[in-house]
């Protein structure tokens, strides 16, 4: 009876254990539906979630989107959701929260994914009080998931205090992998905004001297991953829901980009790996890849295959 | 014994002497003192960014009277209390304001102050930088009118940090946004134009 008892506890400590895989069941697609691509490992104990930008329109593309996340997340379990801004266009009423964001991640939000919203230039800033943003009532804040430190910044309205905190946040940050995320790129190959330099002028040098690995932003409508920018990593997704398409005007800096329709992104970390897969409506790969994890000094500490071996077969 | 005396006498002179130059300090010093005083009083650019500083803090002294009248807004998962908040406040506080038109806080000597104050980072060295961060920011341009919202619609432009940083620091129920070439003064939660400089932004 004893031994029954203690087989049971192995039994549910094992489940407990266990990396939160697809089952079968949520795996299986629709009968009309593509098998999914997804090309990031899955590993436990990773750190996983997607990205979206300038997503907030409340037409269908972006309810295809959200369908389309709510599929990956079934053979890739993300926990959270970030969100580069524009998270609501237009009006700021009840049903324009509901038709622009409940109801396009519905089954995301159903299943207990969280969404950490930044402002961009459609939203209004009083956004930062709405629960599901998880902004705490914050424009600008940061939180930690596994050994990656989170910072969403409001890049409509930096003014000192907060250049001030972001200096302060990123010294102190412990994290192995520090990624910033706001609305205004400062780089981008979009004819129709392009890179916000005077922002630039600001962020860089901080996010240079404190080591930070990753920034994402959105604000122009297309997809791009950048050349690594004195040994920074920027990725541009403003597609999530609106979309200018040609808006791309390839530079040297550009590593890859894509204008042809909305996308997500899917980003893994794990250890000192950070794997993303980009995604198109259709379920097309747009990019991926994987990045070592830099130093401060901007060396990568080199294991696995680089980004530019896996870009590269992209 | 007369030479002597006289030396005595010279030495004694000579001893005295030693408190001029401290005394001639404390008197220069207090010279420059009330000079700079005066300048300070007579210099229209602090005089007019004394009077806004003032301005904004009538302001906002109203602005908090009127929310303590509102239950607090937290964090919430229905945003019908975020808007409600938000429209309550600013119909209170335009009430409160009466007919406040622009120039209430902006008045012509602090708006040509703020025309100066913002036409610094767009001339300097770093001018080109903040003038193409203004024109990618996605500019936006409405009719304005002071104490009534900012329209609903209408995207809030980013202001570049370096034009941020020189325009004088305001408490956070307020900010600047650009519209056009107006500089305007909102209140974030109310979302209320509270007054704007035209053409201060070259």
């Amino acid at each position: 009876m004893r031994s029954l008892f203690i087989c049971g506890l192995l039994g549910i400590a094992l489940f407990l254990d266990k990396p939160r895989e697809p089952t079968a069941a949520l795996a299986q697609a629709p009968p009309n539906e593509p098998k999914l691509d997804l090309r990031l490992p899955v590993q436990p104990k990773s750190v996983r979630f997607a990205v979206i930008g300038d997503n907030g329109t409340g037409a269908k593309p972006q309810y295809e989107i959200g369908q389309k996340m709510d599929r990956y997340r079934q053979q890739f379990p993300f926990d959270f959701v970030v969100m580069l801004g524009d998270n609501i266009y237009g009006g700021n009423s009840p049903s324009d929260y509901k038709r622009k964001f409940e109801e396009p991640y519905k089954a995301l939000l159903d299943a207990g994914v969280k969404f950490f919203a930044s402002l961009g230039n459609h939203d209004n800033p009083n956004e930062r009080f709405y629960k599901l943003f998880n902004m705490g009532g914050k424009r600008y804040y940061t939180f930690k998931e596994g050994n990656v430190a989170f910072f969403a910044l409001d890049s409509n309205y930096m003014d000192p205090e907060q250049l001030t905190w972001l200096e302060n946040q990123l010294s102190e940050s412990k994290s192995d992998w520090k990624i910033c995320y706001f609305h205004h790129p400062l780089y981008s190959d979009g004819k129709f905004h392009g890179s916000d330099v005077d922002l630039r002028a600001r962020l860089e040098p901080m996010f240079v001297a404190h080591g930070v690995n990753v920034v994402l932003s959105g604000h122009d409508h297309m997809y791009e991953r950048i050349v690594p920018q004195r040994g920074v990593y920027y990725f541009v997704l403003g597609s999530s829901g609106e979309l200018r398409m040609g808006d791309l005007i390839a530079s040297p800096r550009m590593a890859k980009g894509f204008d042809r329709d909305r996308t997500f992104a899917l980003f893994e970390i794990a250890g000192d790996q950070l794997y993303f897969q980009v995604i198109s409506r259709d379920g097309s790969t747009v990019d991926t890849g994987n990045i070592p994890r830099q130093t401060k000094q901007g060396v990568r500490l080199q294991s696995g295959p680089s980004l530019a071996a896996a870009a590269a077969v992209n | 014994m007369q030479s002597t005396r006289l030396r005595i006498r010279a030495r004694q002179l000579s001893d005295m002497r030693a408190p001029i130059p401290f005394l001639a300090m404390v008197a220069a010093l207090l010279t420059l003192s009330s000079a700079l005083h005066a300048q300070d009083v007579a210099n229209p650019h602090a005089q007019a960014l004394m009077k806004f500083q003032d301005q904004v803090e009538t302001y906002v002294a109203l602005h908090k009277a009127a929310e303590a009248q509102l239950p607090a807004l937290k964090t919430t998962n229905s945003p019908a209390d975020i808007t409600t908040h938000q429209h309550l406040l600013a119909d209170k506080i335009r009430r409160q304001r009466g007919n406040a038109g622009q120039g209430t806080i902006f008045s012509r000597d602090v708006s040509q102050e703020f025309r100066r104050l913002a036409a610094v980072p767009l001339q300097g060295i770093n001018g080109s930088r903040v003038h193409k961060s203004l024109k990618r920011a996605e500019p936006v341009v409405a009719r304005l009118e002071a104490n009534t919202p900012y329209p609903e619609n209408l995207p809030l432009q980013s202001i570049p940090p370096t034009l941020l940083e020189n325009l004088p620091k305001v408490p956070p129920e307020v900010d600047y946004r650009i519209v056009g070439h107006a500089l305007i003064l909102r209140d974030v939660a109310a979302n209320l134009i509270v007054d704007y400089v035209p053409d201060a932004i070259p």
